[in-house]
């Protein structure tokens, strides 16, 4: 072997390795969490843990529905705001953004992305949850601040994803449209969103993790009662809420429950991750 | 050219939308507040929904309020409303109250600040003077915890200082109340080294206070004080991660078992609501009631 062949083997195992490190920490985590986490489920009963309303450690009581719903409802109605804004933001960005606003917008956007989820939650607690107080006559912290201020935080991930998905659309799609006489409008609704279909669904799905996973902005503004929520209007606690709140104190098999419940959300994003692959796969 | 003035136009009527909709609603909430206030007759004047805000389960602060009122079950435990706010430290809770006209919370007395107002309790004022001649019952020991024997040395002297003169003298200068009126004096061992202490967001800002007093003292020792919760603190010094933990409410026998406790302070809990809600007084019974959660209008409060 030449020196050129044994450099292209020596840095093909340096590779191999950096990509073994990822994959390492993946089972690590995994590792960790089950078995933690399954010990624990078995030890509350899993009918009890997962399906359980009453949520109260200085009893052993550990039912952690209320809060598998309370994640759902905030990443629903987060999902309900953020990605409609965040696809008509980037069919804006693409189609309709004239240069010298582009070259501002972008870089704003990219901005939005980089602020830290507490500052996020001080925004939050500072003028979304008085504006609630003012419009509804309520406490002013719950599902829908949460998830307004959710649905802000997703929309930089979306747009941006989103942007490069269509702008990746090739450019035959639209033109092609328009020149079958078709408007701009029904050309980018029928043709190219049709077509950028699977990066703009990753971008969701994105959006979605972010949302699902956030903790210290909506710790803020969420309420925190460990109770089904009622209403749009009442307070909620979320898997993660859950974690943070309790974590510093908790001892033995309580440490274990909270253990038990970043599984069950780690089982979540894994649901959510296989579905988009078959989507992915059965659009391929 | 049309689309730019369409563009223009929209944005326009959702900045005035967004305008009129925000000062119509505080000015019909503000306006609604004064008629009521003159019509009503009730004892107090305060009307709507009560916001109960609580503290998390591992605070010092709770654990003592629930002990005190009464909101426990037969087996002694806590059964505040699954209704109330949960923040999790002593300025959040301070915030959040400001911040909800509706709302009802409890703080340490040495933490209250003026952006809240302290109610009487059973006709009682939260003070120091009330606390000291017993009259005031809402109160509860700051306590440092520590394994017993494997102190070190600079920790026993920073110990001797908290309960000597000049330590006992800062507890009462910032609102909390002394263990011991006739401590001796302290005098500088000129120690060296690094202390940390975790626990109670109640007791971290008058231990800041001692800690910056004793480092005036001896200039050599950093001391770093971690504010994680009562329970936080306590797992903490059993696990052995801090040489003290803070604590605002009294040991568990399971905790008992592993640490010993020194009462530093005696500290009163302010019962606080918003500073726009006319009451003045509530009798602990309604307090129990509001906590419990079978009481849930300020109007039925009486």
């Amino acid at each position: 072997m030449n020196s050129n062949q044994l450099k292209e083997t020596i840095m093909k195992f340096v590779f191999l390795i950096f990509a073994c490190f990822s994959i390492v920490a993946v089972i690590v985590i995994c590792a960790f969490m089950f078995a933690n986490g399954f010990p624990a489920m078995a030890k509350i009963g899993f009918g009890n843990f997962l399906l359980g309303t009453e949520w109260r450690p200085g009893q052993n009581l550990f039912g952690i529905f209320p809060m598998i719903v309370g994640s759902i409802y905030v990443t629903a109605g987060a999902m309900i705001i953020g990605v409609p804004i965040g696809l008509l933001c980037a069919v804006f960005l693409t189609f309709y953004c004239p240069k010298k606003l582009y070259a501002f917008v972008k870089p704003v956007v990219g901005l939005l992305a980089g602020i830290p989820s507490i500052v996020y939650g001080f925004f939050g607690l500072i003028i979304i949850v008085p504006i609630i107080q003012n419009v509804f006559g309520t406490g002013g912290k719950g599902v829908l601040t949460a998830s307004i201020l959710l649905g802000i935080m997703i929309l930089p991930t979306i747009i941006e994803v989103s942007e490069s998905s269509l702008r990746a659309v090739p450019k035959q799609y639209f033109e092609g449209s328009l020149a079958l006489g078709a408007t701009k409008e029904r050309s980018i609704f029928k043709a190219v969103l049709v077509g950028g279909k699977s990066g703009v669904m990753s971008a969701v799905v994105l959006g979605l993790g972010r949302a699902i996973g956030e903790t210290m902005a909506v710790i803020m503004v969420a309420g925190n009662q460990p109770a089904i929520p009622k209403s749009v209007l009442s307070g909620v606690r979320t898997l993660t809420s859950n974690i943070v709140l309790e974590m510093a104190y908790a001892a033995d098999l309580h440490r274990e429950a909270l253990i038990a419940t970043a599984v069950v959300l780690f089982v979540f994003i894994l649901i959510i991750n296989i579905c988009l692959s078959m989507v992915k796969r059965r659009e391929s | 050219m049309k689309k730019k003035i369409l563009a223009i136009a929209m944005t326009a009527l959702m900045v005035v939308g967004v305008a009129a909709c925000g000062s119509s609603s505080s000015n019909s909430t503000t306006d609604s507040n004064s008629t009521d206030t003159a019509a009503d007759t009730t004892a107090d004047g305060m009307t709507g929904p009560i916001s109960v805000i609580s503290r998390e389960e591992g605070s010092g602060t709770r654990g003592a309020f629930v002990e005190l009122m009464g909101i426990v079950d037969d087996s002694d435990n806590d059964i505040t409303t699954i209704d109330a706010e949960i923040t999790n430290s002593t300025s959040v809770m301070l915030t959040t109250v400001a911040g909800n006209k509706q709302s009802i919370g409890y703080v340490s007395l040495g933490s209250l600040s003026d952006d809240v107002k302290a109610v009487k309790v059973d006709g009682v004022e939260a003070s120091v003077d009330d606390i000291k001649n017993g009259s005031y019952s809402v109160s509860r020991p700051f306590l440092v915890a520590y394994k017993d024997g494997q102190l070190s040395e600079l920790a026993q002297d920073y110990l001797k200082y908290i309960l000597s003169a000049d330590g006992q003298a800062i507890i009462s200068e910032n609102g909390y109340i002394s263990v011991s009126d006739s401590a001796e004096a302290y005098t500088a061992s000129g120690l060296s080294g690094k202390l940390v202490l975790a626990g109670s967001t109640s007791v971290s800002p008058v231990m800041e206070k001692l800690a910056d007093a004793y480092k005036a003292l001896n200039p050599d020792v950093t001391i770093e004080i971690q504010q994680t919760g009562s329970g936080a603190g306590i797992t903490s010094a059993i696990e052995g991660v801090c040489d003290f933990g803070m604590s605002s409410r009294e040991l568990k026998e399971s905790e008992a078992a592993e640490l010993k406790a020194d009462q530093i302070a005696l500290d009163g809990i302010a019962v606080i609501v918003n500073n726009e809600n006319p009451t003045d007084d509530i009798s602990s019974e309604n307090i129990k009631n509001i906590y419990l959660g079978e009481v849930t209008n300020w109007e039925d409060v009486k």
